[in-house]
Formats: C-alpha cells, sequence, structure tokens
C-alpha cells in the first residue's frame, strides 16, 4: 500500500538537539531524516514494491518526492530540504488527501508518516483550533482506507510534546482509530529516534507471510499488498495465513468476479528451519547436496508451477484465506506481458459469487455421475440459476403508468385482429391482463377490455374467419362473467370445431 | 435503521373507503383513435385500493430483484380480520406467489360495512411476523420495519396504531414463549388520499416512540405517487441508488434502418457509486431522475457493448440491478440485450476528452449485475514477472500433469440436498486435492515414474481414488508386472537428462532402483486407504519376498549367485549380454555387503579375489550413502534384492544366440580345476542344489507374468 512520508519543515525542527559525548551539532531535522531512512531500509529489505511519496509541510505543503519505489532519490531529496515558516499538520494532511485522491482515487489503502516535534502552532492555525472547530476543509476522515502515524522528534519531558500528545491522538481517532502515536523512549537522541522508527517499522510495515496449500504441495509466500482486516457492522475477519486451495474453476465460469482487494503472491525462500527437517521437500535436499543453494532461482517453487498451469488452462485456483471467506489465485499479466501469480480477495461469504452459488456446496468434478463439464469439455454447470426469475426476466406485469396498461392491451389486441390463426397467443394475454387485473384489484379493466373485445367484434371485415366473432364475444362474455373472477381459472377458446368428435 | 434492515412488513388496508377512486384516470384506449369514426372508451380510473397493491408490489419487485437471498418482505391484507400473504422462506419471497394470493381477494367495496375494518389486525399480524425468525437469522438483532399503507381519519388515530403497536411489542417481548423478541421496529405509516386532495394529516419526521420503536408518518397522494413514495423509502432503507444509462442506441419499430438513443435509469446498492460520492468532483454526472421519482441519479454513458466478455482484474464490486420501469420499452431493450450475454461498459461522461470507463452491465446466471471497474492508478502497475522470482528460471516443471490434476478437481455444483451425515461438498473437494498431491514431485528432472506414465498407466491415477475394486487392483498389478517385464528385458528407463546420473556403470540399475524406491513411497502413500490399496503395495513389495522371507538363506543364495558369474568372469567375456548380467549380479551382492563380509569372513575363508572386489564396490556405496537418507539406503537395497528376483533365466542369460550348452558344470568343473582355487571349487559345489530352487521358483514367474502382459 502506498506510503506518504509527511515531513514538518517548519523552523522548529532546526532546533539543535544536546547529545552528550559529541561534537558534532544535530538539529531535530537531522534525527527526523536518520530515522526515515531507517524505515525506508526497512521497507527495501522487506517490501521492494512499496509506493513511497516524500511531503512536506510547514504552513504551505509541497510533494517533493512522487509515488515511486526508489527510495534513493527519496534519501537523496531529504538532504536537499530547506526551512520554511511555522507548523501547520491540518495543512499538511490536506494535501495528502488531495495527492492521494489524484493518484490512487479513495480505494487504494494509504500509510501516512507524519513527522514533526511537538509544536502544534498557535492561535487560529494551531491543530486544538482545528480539531475543535472542523471546518469543511478538515481533512480527516480521508476517504480511503488509510493508516495514521505520528512520529515525535521530541522528548515525553517537553512540555509541548505532552501537550501535543493527546491532539495526535484525537488526530489518529478522527481519522478512524487506525495508526498509533511513536514518542522516543528516554532522552532524544540518534539511537532513540532510530528505536522508534524501527518500532514503527516492524508494526506496519512487516511483510505478510502465509503458506498456500494445495493439498500436500506447501508453498511460503509473501503477500504485496499485506491484505487488510474486514471490518463490516458486527463482522471482523482476518485474512488467515493459511491459504487453502479448494479446487479450480475455468476464467469463463468465474466470469467478472468483484475483489475487495488483489494482492501479489511471491515466494518467500525456504529458510533454514525448513531444510533441516527430515521430512523437508526433496528439492531441498538435493539443493545441499550439490550445494547450489546460493542461487535461489534454481529451487522449484510451486507458485511458478501453479502460475504457469493456470495460465495455460486458462482457470483459476479457488483457494479459502479464512473463515467463510474466500479467494482466487490467477495469473495476471500487465500490459507489458509481465505475468504473476496474483490473489483477489473477495467480499466475505459464503455467497461471495453468486454466480458459482454456495461455496460450501462445491464439489470435484469427480464427484458426479454425469460429468458436469461434459464428456469432452462441452459443457459447463455454471453459473448457478437462482430458484426464482427476476422481474425483468418474468414477463411480469407493472401498470404504474399507463403506458404500461397500453402495452398490454395492445398486444392482446393485435393478437385478436389475427384471430383465429393467433388464437393460442390472444387467449394467453388475454389471461395475463385478466389475471394481473384481479390481483390489483383493477375490475374496471376488465369490464373496459370486454367492451374494447366487443367492438373488435362490430368492427370485423365480411371477408373475416367465423370464428374470430365467435371468440372475441366468448372472451368479452367471460371477461364480464362472475366465474372469472377466479384467479385459478383460465378462460380456454371456444370449441368450433366438431368434427374430430363426430 | 437503513442497513441492517432485513425483514419488512407491508400493511395493506383494505376497508371500504379504499374502495374510492384514486382520481387518476387511465387512458388504455388508445389504438383505435386513429380509425376514423371510432369513438374511444371513456378512460378509468383505478382504486385507492389497486394503486396501493400496486405500490406494494413494485416494492417487493425491487427489494426480491435487488436482495434475492438477504432481504425479507413479508405483506399483510388488514379488513375484518388479517391476512397474512407470504412467510419469511425463500420459497414465498417472490411476487407471483403474492400476486396470486392477492387475486383470491376480492378489492374492497363501498358496501362493505366499515365498522370492523382497521388496520389494526394488519399491525398485529406484522409485530408477530417480525417475532417469527427468518432462516439465517440467527445471533443477528432482530430488527424489523413495518410499512403500514392506510387512510387514517385524524392524527388522534395515527397515534392509536403507534400505541397498539408499541403495546403488541412489549406484550410479546414479555411473553417468553418460542417467538423470537424484537430488539427495534422502525413504523412508517403511509397515509394515502386520493390525487389532488389536501390530506388533514401532516407528514412527520421520525420519532422515538420507545426503545424498540421508532416511528413516522408519511402523506402520500395515491396513483402512481404512492408507488414513488414506496421507491423512495426503499432507496432509503436499504441504502440504494439511481444510474441512468444515457446513449442506449435503439432500432425504431416503424423504421429500422435508423435507431434512436435512449436512456435507462437502473436502480441498485448505493455502494456501486461509492467511489463517486467519496470523491465527488466529476460535475454533471449526478442528474435528476427521469422517472419523477424525486431522487437524483447518476449519468453513465453506454459505450462498448462485448460479448463473452470477462473482466478478471479490475472488478472491484458487483451489484444487482433492477430497471425502475421494467417493463418499458428501452428497459427490456437493455435487459434482454444482457440476460443473452452481452456485457457494455458504461463511461462516465467528461468535461475532458479523456474517455473514463467506471462500470459494466453484464448478467450471470439470468441475474444483471452492475460492476464496478478500478479507474485510479493501481498499486500493482509495474510488478516483477514470475519468471524474476524464486524458481521463476526452471523450466521443466510439470505444467501439463499439473493442468491435468486441476482438471480432476475443478470444482462444479451440488444442486441436490445433501443426505444425513454426508460430508460437505467442499470438504470432499479439499479431500481430493490432499489425496492427488500426497506425491506429487513438481518438476520433470525429481522423478522417474511421472516421466514413464505410460509405462505404469493406469496406476497413478488409480492409486489415488478412494476405492478400488478388483479389476483396479488386477491393473494396477498388472502395471507392476509390466515394469518388472521392463527391468528384465533392460529397458532404459526415461529419466530426465539431469537427474540421477552418479555412477557410470551402474546407471541403468540405480535408475531402476530409484524407481522402484518412487513407486513404492506413491503406493505407500495410499496404503491406509484400502484393503486393495494394501494389495496392491503387497504385489509391489512380493518382489522382495524372497529377501524378507528368509533374510538368512537370501544372502546365502546371492552369495550363490555371485560366485557363478565371478567364475564365467574369466571364461564369458566376449558376451555382453552375459557381461551385463554380470555386473549386476556382482552389485547385488553388494547390497548384501555386510552380511556377506561376515559371512564369509567368519564361515569360510574367501578366496582373496572375490573380497578385493566387495571392497571396491563397498567404497562406492559409501560414496553414495553419504548423499542418501537411511530410508533411501533401505529401499535401494530392497529393489536391489528384489530386482535379483528378475534376473533372465540363467539359460537365456548365458546362452549365445539362444542356445546354451547343457550340463556345463561337467566342463566347469573341469576348468575349475585348472584354473581357481580349489575353496571355491567347494563353494560352487556345496551350493549348488540351493540354485535350483531358486531358478526354479523365483526366476519362473515374473516371465510368466511377463508373457502374460504381452
Amino acid at each position: 500500500m502506498p506510503t506518504i512520508i509527511l515531513l514538518d519543515v517548519s523552523l522548529s525542527m532546526t532546533r539543535p538537539v544536546n547529545i552528550p559525548d559529541t561534537n558534532e551539532e544535530y538539529q531535530r531535522r537531522h534525527l527526523a531524516i536518520q530515522g526515515i531512512n531507517t524505515l525506508l531500509d526497512h521497507i527495501t529489505t522487506h517490501s521492494k514494491l512499496e509506493f513511497i511519496s516524500l511531503m512536506i509541510f510547514s504552513s504551505q505543503w509541497e510533494q517533493v518526492v512522487n509515488f515511486t519505489r526508489d527510495v534513493d532519490s527519496i534519501k537523496s531529496a531529504l538532504t536537499k530540504l530547506d526551512d520554511y515558516d511555522k507548523t501547520n499538520v491540518c495543512n499538511g494532511l490536506q494535501g495528502v488527501l488531495q495527492v492521494v485522491t489524484e493518484e490512487w482515487g479513495t480505494n487504494a489503502p494509504c500509510q501516512i508518516v507524519l513527522i514533526t516535534d511537538g509544536s502544534t502552532g498557535t492561535g487560529s492555525d494551531s491543530l486544538k483550533h482545528h480539531i475543535q472547530y472542523r471546518d469543511t476543509k478538515f481533512p480527516l476522515p480521508f476517504p480511503f482506507p488509510s493508516k495514521l502515524h505520528i512520529c515525535c522528534v521530541g522528548s515525553q519531558e517537553e512540555p509541548s510534546v505532552s501537550a501535543s500528545l493527546p491532539l495526535y491522538n484525537r488526530l489518529i481517532d478522527l481519522n478512524g482509530g487506525k495508526g498509533g502515536v511513536f514518542v522516543p523512549e528516554g532522552s532524544l537522541n540518534i539511537t532513540s529516534i532510530q528505536q522508534l522508527f524501527s518500532q514503527l517499522a516492524e508494526k506496519y510495515f512487516s511483510p505478510f507471510n502465509a503458506v498456500l496449500n494445495c493439498g500436500n504441495l506447501k508453498c511460503k509466500v509473501q503477500l504485496f499488498p499485506a491484505p487488510e482486516d474486514y471490518k463490516m457492522q458486527s463482522l471482523k475477519k482476518s485474512v488467515s495465513n493459511d491459504l487453502q486451495i479448494l479446487g479450480f474453476v475455468d476464467i469463463q465460469d468465474v466470469a467478472s468476479p468483484a475483489g475487495l482487494s488483489r494482492h501479489l503472491v511471491l515466494p518467500n525462500p525456504p529458510t533454514k528451519e525448513d531444510e533441516s527437517q527430515p521430512n523437508g521437500e526433496k528439492e531441498n535436499k538435493d539443493i545441499k547436496e550439490d550445494e547450489e543453494e546460493t542461487d535461489e532461482f534454481k529451487t522449484p517453487s510451486f507458485t511458478v508451477l501453479l502460475h504457469g498451469a493456470l495460465k495455460v488452462h486458462s482457470m483459476i485456483a479457488l483457494t479459502q484465506i479464512g473463515e467463510d471467506w474466500y479467494g482466487m489465485l490467477y495469473s495476471f499479466a500487465d500490459n507489458r506481458k509481465k505475468s504473476n501469480l496474483m490473489l483477489t480477495i473477495y467480499e466475505p461469504g459464503k455467497y461471495c459469487l453468486p454466480w458459482l452459488g454456495n461455496m460450501d456446496m462445491l464439489a470435484p468434478a469427480t464427484d458426479f455421475p454425469e460429468p458436469p463439464y461434459g464428456e469432452d469439455d462441452n459443457k459447463s454447470p455454471f453459473p448457478v440459476r437462482p430458484k426464482e426469475k427476476r422481474s425483468y426476466a418474468n414477463n411480469c406485469v407493472v401498470w404504474l403508468k399507463a403506458s404500461g396498461v397500453q402495452a398490454d392491451i395492445q398486444k392482446m389486441l393485435r393478437h385478436a385482429r389475427k384471430l383465429p390463426e393467433k388464437q393460442q397467443h390472444f387467449y394467453k394475454e388475454l389471461n395475463r391482463l385478466r389475471r394481473a387485473a384481479l390481483s390489483y384489484g383493477f375490475t374496471a379493466l376488465l369490464k373496459s377490455v370486454a367492451l374494447m373485445l366487443e367492438r373488435e367484434c362490430t368492427c370485423l371485415p365480411g371477408s373475416s374467419h367465423p370464428d374470430a366473432a365467435l371468440q372475441l364475444t366468448h372472451a368479452a362474455n367471460a371477461l364480464k362473467s362472475e366465474q372469472f373472477r377466479d384467479i385459478t381459472q383460465n378462460i380456454v377458446p371456444l370449441r368450433t370445431n366438431f368434427s374430430e368428435d363426430s | 435503521m437503513a442497513g441492517d434492515c432485513n425483514k419488512t412488513v407491508l400493511v395493506l388496508d383494505r376497508s371500504p373507503i379504499f374502495a374510492s377512486s384514486s382520481k387518476q384516470t387511465v387512458e388504455f384506449d388508445i389504438f383505435t383513435k386513429a380509425k376514423a369514426g371510432m369513438i374511444p372508451l371513456a378512460p378509468i380510473v383505478k382504486s385507492l385500493w389497486t394503486c396501493s397493491v400496486e405500490a406494494a408490489i413494485e416494492f417487493c419487485r425491487i427489494i426480491y430483484d435487488l436482495f434475492p437471498t438477504e432481504k425479507l418482505v413479508r405483506m399483510v391484507v388488514s379488513d375484518r380480520s388479517a391476512a397474512v400473504l407470504n412467510n419469511w422462506t425463500p420459497g414465498q419471497q417472490n411476487i407471483n406467489l403474492l400476486l396470486n394470493c392477492l387475486g383470491a381477494i376480492p378489492p374492497p367495496s363501498i358496501e362493505d360495512p366499515a365498522d370492523d375494518c382497521t388496520v389494526i389486525h394488519g399491525l398485529a399480524s406484522a409485530v408477530q411476523a417480525l417475532c417469527d425468525a427468518s432462516a439465517d437469522q440467527e445471533g443477528e438483532p432482530n430488527n424489523g420495519t413495518i410499512v403500514c399503507l392506510t387512510s387514517a381519519k385524524s392524527e388522534a388515530q395515527i397515534r392509536i396504531l403507534e400505541t397498539y403497536v408499541q403495546d403488541a411489542i412489549t406484550r410479546h417481548n414479555k411473553t417468553n414463549d418460542s417467538l423470537l423478541p424484537i430488539d427495534h421496529c422502525h413504523l412508517v405509516i403511509i397515509h394515502t388520499v386520493p390525487v389532488g386532495d389536501v390530506s388533514p394529516i401532516q407528514e412527520r419526521t421520525v420519532r422515538e416512540v420507545s426503545p424498540v420503536l421508532s416511528s413516522e408518518v408519511l402523506v402520500s397522494q395515491s396513483g402512481r405517487y404512492m408507488a414513488v413514495k414506496l421507491i423512495q423509502l426503499a432507496v432509503k432503507f436499504f441504502d440504494l441508488c439511481l444510474t441512468t444509462v444515457t446513449g442506449i442506441p435503439m432500432k425504431e419499430e416503424q423504421n429500422a434502418s435508423s435507431s434512436a438513443n435512449y436512456d435507462v435509469e437502473l436502480l441498485h446498492r448505493k455502494a456501486a457509486h461509492q467511489d463517486f460520492f467519496k470523491s465527488g468532483h466529476a460535475d454533471g454526472v449526478l442528474i435528476p431522475s427521469k422517472e419523477d421519482l424525486c431522487l437524483e441519479s447518476v449519468s453513465l454513458k453506454w459505450c462498448n457493448p462485448k460479448s463473452n466478455f470477462v473482466e478478471l482484474h479490475q472488478c472491484t464490486g458487483a451489484y444487482r440491478i433492477t430497471p425502475v420501469d421494467v417493463n418499458s420499452r428501452p428497459s427490456m431493450c437493455l435487459t434482454n440485450f444482457l440476460l443473452s450475454g452481452r456485457a457494455v461498459m458504461l463511461e462516465q461522461p467528461r468535461k475532458s476528452g479523456t474517455k473514463l470507463i467506471s462500470h459494466m452491465l453484464t448478467s450471470h446466471g439470468g441475474e444483471i449485475y452492475i460492476h464496478t471497474m478500478a479507474t485510479n492508478r493501481s498499486i500493482l502497475e509495474e510488478t516483477p514477472s514470475i519468471s524474476e522470482g524464486l524458481g521463476g528460471r526452471i523450466t521443466d516443471y510439470r505444467i501439463t500433469d499439473f493442468g491435468e490434476l486441476m482438471k480432476d478437481c475443478r470444482l462444479a455444483p451440488r444442486l441436490s440436498q445433501l443426505n444425513e451425515g454426508e460430508p460437505l461438498p467442499i470438504d470432499r473437494a479439499k479431500g481430493q486435492i490432499e489425496r492427488l498431491t500426497r506425491v506429487w514431485p513438481i518438476v520433470i528432472s525429481d522423478t522417474i515414474i511421472f516421466n514413464m506414465l505410460s509405462h505404469l498407466d493406469p496406476l497413478p491415477s488409480l492409486i489415488s481414488k478412494e476405492t478400488l475394486d478388483e479389476d483396479d487392483v488386477l491393473e494396477c498389478k498388472k502395471a507392476i508386472y509390466h515394469v518388472v517385464g521392463m527391468e528384465s528385458r533392460h529397458e532404459p528407463l526415461p529419466v530426465p537428462a539431469s537427474g540421477g546420473t552418479r555412477g557410470k556403470g551402474t546407471k541403468r540399475d540405480s535408475q531402476y532402483r530409484q524407481m522402484w524406491s518412487e513407486l513404492e513411497t506413491l503406493i505407500r502413500s495410499y496404503v491406509d486407504t484400502s484393503d486393495n490399496h494394501k494389495q496392491v503395495l503387497d504385489c509391489l513389495l512380493e518382489c522382495k519376498k524372497p529377501d524378507l522371507e528368509r533374510p538368512g538363506s537370501g544372502a546365502s543364495g546371492t552369495l550363490k549367485i555371485a560366485e557363478k558369474p565371478a567364475i564365467k568372469e574369466e571364461k564369458l567375456d566376449e558376451a555382453e549380454q552375459a557381461l551385463k548380467s554380470l555386473e549386476k549380479y556382482q552389485r547385488l551382492t553388494e547390497r548384501e555387503k555386510s552380511d556377506l563380509n561376515i559371512k564369509t569372513e567368519t564361515d569360510s575363508p574367501m578366496s582373496p579375489p572375490p573380497v578385493k572386489k566387495f571392497k571396491t564396490n563397498e567404497g562406492s556405496i559409501n560414496k553414495t550413502a553419504g548423499s542418501q537418507s537411511i530410508l533411501s539406503i533401505w529401499t535401494n537395497r530392497l529393489n536391489a534384492v528384489n530386482a535379483m528376483r528378475h534376473a533372465e533365466f540363467t539359460g537365456r542369460l548365458e546362452g549365445t544366440n539362444n542356445k546354451y550348452e547343457l550340463y556345463q558344470h561337467l566342463k566347469e568343473d573341469l576348468d575349475n580345476t585348472v584354473d581357481t582355487k580349489p575353496n571355491i571349487k567347494t563353494l560352487t559345489g556345496q551350493n549348488k542344489p540351493q540354485i535350483k530352487p531358486l531358478l526354479g521358483t523365483h526366476v519362473k514367474p515374473p516371465v510368466s507374468m511377463h508373457n502374460r502382459i504381452k
């Protein structure tokens, strides 16, 4: 998930720090930069694909380095910063809001690391004032999922810092409560700042490691970006570290599935522990023998096999990622044709893809007496159709507008004028009309339609079939009769041809 | 109130007043106007009752279309008593059932006595209905909404209704019977008046009557306004919003060559426009509803219809839709187009020239969905290729074989009900993957047996089955015998180029050893499945019978065989086949080295040349042993013994041009006296009687079996 480093470059950051036993003079911003470098180093080691942006703020804000994976560009930019005027935290966060929504929209979860020194400004530009009178420009909560971390380059003993901490906590609460306030332990020096940033990195920038299981085939993987917990009303779920493949589905059948989030599935190198295990995978042993373990590219990885097979066969692997929580593994290719294994996480629940039906009811194809995919793969058991058709697929009668009534009457009349050929259709439409009128308690319509049919009868041309007049009169009389006020009764055509009986 | 409102009860007042006119006329005879001399029939009016029923059915239609399983609606008709038309079960949540029930209820009549008719009966039933648990309500708070369509005479009467519902809830919650207590109920009273009339009742916003009851009063004119009111209510309660699909090209009925553009309004969950409402930067996207719903609608432009389109990566949401005006021509045109399997991209209107496709309409299994598509930059852009990662450079993955496994583990929906005690289908699927992957090397160079499936078929596919019948067992055995035959014919194994090339002279034999070991591992991993699986393993192990059954005599037996070629070495070195068998026999004795060495050293002082030979071979064993586990040494050992068992018939092995000289030993004895030391002579002499049964009992069966397979 993208990370924004939001650094306070106000004048107060240039205050010197007293560090005993050194001759060099350190300012708070120097410590801050040290700390940021610690964080950047951690990110480089653990999640190379992280996008990071460097922003600075004082009473104004500026994006110094746009989102990049090139950590060095951020490091070098940090050495070239100027000093500006006073602190305005809200303005800085406003900048974050603009930059993030422009770049990533409102779906990508972001982490914001705000580095400041405990001074929160005074008067109408102070943080306290902003929190108290949250006007329309107040940036929190961010419209995108986010964690806000506030790192304070100042000792807890400083009065300004202790006064600011409640305000910082309030900011995090206002943003939904995710993230934390970090203050150096003990006195303010390089070590304590580095520890502070290491803590932050350990807690919030650790990679998500999991084991991908396909029966007895297992592979240690890292998911990038780390999947977020799911929270919706009372439901709270976390992605399990055990990803279990349940079976496979053709891409055509899974159709266009909606995903909460998507994650690269990157194989992790086997650790020393795995290799010392007696039943460790065979390839590890071979490599030990041949003393080739240095070349990790030559260690076979199940993810590569799975990716290749999914790609070749146009399938996805349905994967359980938690209790009643599912996802799919598939081969994803970006526009440069570089493909990789991807995990899409679905909305939690057994009916996350309604067209696959209940997840619990998916069985292996070999379990069916009739092959569900046909003898030579020429059919599919998907999509699962709901028992009830939706109104738009069910020819339902809605007469809220006059045009609805008119259309249904016109349909019936059209058939009435082609009697006796369209006799079957005529009665079908007639009964549909009648049933709807009875359901809606719209009996006035029945009388009027009867009148209409009688009039049609009088307008019949002389050349018309004698049956036409008979059927129209029969239908008109039936509509008026009490017997056909019963919805279960259908008006049936008048029998005019007795030749078969005689 | 809104989001977690899963149970709704609609109460329809059927008192005589509803027989009166809604004062909204319906022109229905518009098709005869064109004909000269024809006077159109007078327009008709709907009663208040008809308008209530239509509005209620429209409400149900929308909810059933959008939330077929998660939101439930019941309908109650109230006159002198209450008629509850349906229950909470899925089978009764559809409008056809409701329409049929309503069809059996005659419309109210002005002549009916008005005295006993009251909506109170309906409200009582509604409260009771909320106390019934729905199928998947377990553990959820029991919240519900009652929507009452009535016509009140005064504000006081409305207060009576509120009080009545409050009392009914209190009463129900007190009685500790099987009924579910109501945690919260929201009561909406809609007072309806004929179109154009002034209402004596005022609308009133939501009021908390008590912790368990909130209520609001709405006033609506009858006719179409009534339905609009209920749609607005549905939008509010179920968090819906509108999308107008603009610029749908449609062929004109009269003029098929030209097409006009139409707009269609759709209802769906608001979440489909979450992005838009959150960022809200696009001007001109929000337009007023054209269906007079007094709501705003997000307008999206029709573009790019596609057939058989699948978007695997971009979809962030999928929500069911239903058209506002379901049976208008443009709506039906759109829905039929989508139901036929096509997908339509929807584009956000933008002032700048860039095209922003943000949604897609398509159908799955007869239901139409609006899919939301990711429109912003993805954090997964410019990701590395899998070939740049761990294991990415390896090219001999068993991808085709894994494809077969995927096909076997392809999922299909179980549509029939589960029997009592039957495992969940998905657990069966998990079990199947587990079974099929017990022994599954992922690269070609790691395996021999999976490279020679044509020789082993159908054993590998059969053995992983849950049950094996007698025929299957026979097939498996046949496969084993076939490989036995291969080995006895010294056919080379299809070994992957990079694997298993350690010893030079013993290459093929070590390959066979590895193959047998792999095969045993494969079969052994299924041995606990059934007795028949065990039979297959037994068949495989049978090869080791001589060794396992009588380890002591086995050793002497091999020693015996070893002696023989050792003797022949000097004699038959020109015949290549004999040489091969010789090599083989030598190695067989290696396997027995410990037994052999002890025996030879303690029992009888061995002649120096053979001992030397053993020692050199020992060295090579140790070399390989260093890289092998005890298990593999053991299995190799067993396999070697095994291989011994399939030795060719001596006559065929040693003969030249299929001819074998009988009674050679007479000649041999003669030679031995000349060339070798006396103790060998005595050894051969002693053991000679034992060779015969060995050859007779153990070498023969494979040959005969081999014949049978042929």
